[in-house]
């Protein structure tokens, strides 16, 4: 489903968080993004706001729902004048990313580098979880540089 | 994956995408190599354009491997975002990256 209003594209689709959706969701996002020339103009952009995307899905699948559970997820992808925002709803288990240790770089780490690089390469990591039950993730870059007028404002098709 | 025998080298050449799934396959393979002998390793990556953080540890984790048992491994070919990933991730100062796989069997008899 999109939204287009003036100024704002918002695109919100809802699959399941399991592995066989990671690669065309990412590269759905990849090829969303990279018609908005704010970020395909800034070298290397696109393919780091492709990898944050892709950290944030698979953590849920592989941590939210545990590999015996099913569960879905809503991803939401709202383009602005101002910022792209990745936004992420599951019902699986929630958590405490402030809990979640810094890589240690004395040498080079094997595991937990997911939550980390997000965090470099988005300008926002927002989570919260409502009642225990609604896990909500935001991700949050904002655009170098402005979007020019009428860019977010053709027709996307159908809601 | 394709993997290739240069002279005593073998060349691992990775896919446009690599990611968990690939990542563990990477991972087993290597150390079972290295187990069973000393080996000089090529991780081929010009033809990838995509790596996450399991890649990326499967990377480490195959080096760590290969050293282990004595024996060598280098990065050939990526593009400049994985270059830019790798120093984001300090792959970049324990594992030598090459322009491509030549320069990296090149150094292999230097």
């Amino acid at each position: 489903m999109t939204q287009s209003m003036e100024n704002e594209l918002t695109v919100r689709i809802e699959a399941p968080a399991e592995t066989i959706m990671v690669t065309p969701l990412d590269l759905f996002v990849r090829d969303l993004i990279q018609q908005f020339p704010a970020f395909s103009k800034s070298e290397g952009l696109v393919d780091m706001l492709e990898l944050a995307f892709h950290e944030a899905f698979t953590n849920i699948g592989n941590h939210a729902y545990r590999s015996e559970l099913k569960g879905r997820v809503t991803v939401q992808i709202r383009v602005s004048l101002q910022q792209l925002e990745f936004r992420f709803e599951d019902n699986g288990e929630s958590f405490d990313p402030e809990k979640v240790p810094t890589p240690n770089f004395e040498g080079p780490c094997e595991e937990g580098l997911g939550i980390w690089l997000i965090r470099q390469i988005m300008d926002k990591y927002l989570y919260h979880s409502e009642n225990g039950s609604k896990n909500v993730l935001r991700l949050i870059k904002d655009i170098p540089g402005s979007i020019p007028d009428g860019i977010l404002s053709r027709d996307h098709g159908t809601k | 994956m394709e993997i290739l025998k240069r002279n005593d080298v073998t060349v691992i050449t990775m896919d446009d995408r690599f990611d968990d799934a690939v990542a563990r396959t990477l991972k087993g393979m290597v150390q079972n190599m290295s187990e069973q002998t000393t080996i000089k390793l090529v991780i081929d990556l010009s033809k990838t354009n995509f790596i996450d953080s399991t890649a990326n540890g499967a990377l480490v984790s195959s080096w760590r491997s290969v050293k282990k048992n004595n024996g060598d491994m280098k990065i050939a070919g990526p593009s400049s975002h994985l270059k830019s990933l790798f120093r984001l991730t300090r792959l970049n100062t324990v594992v030598e990256i090459f322009d491509d796989v030549e320069a990296a069997l090149k150094s292999f008899s230097n």
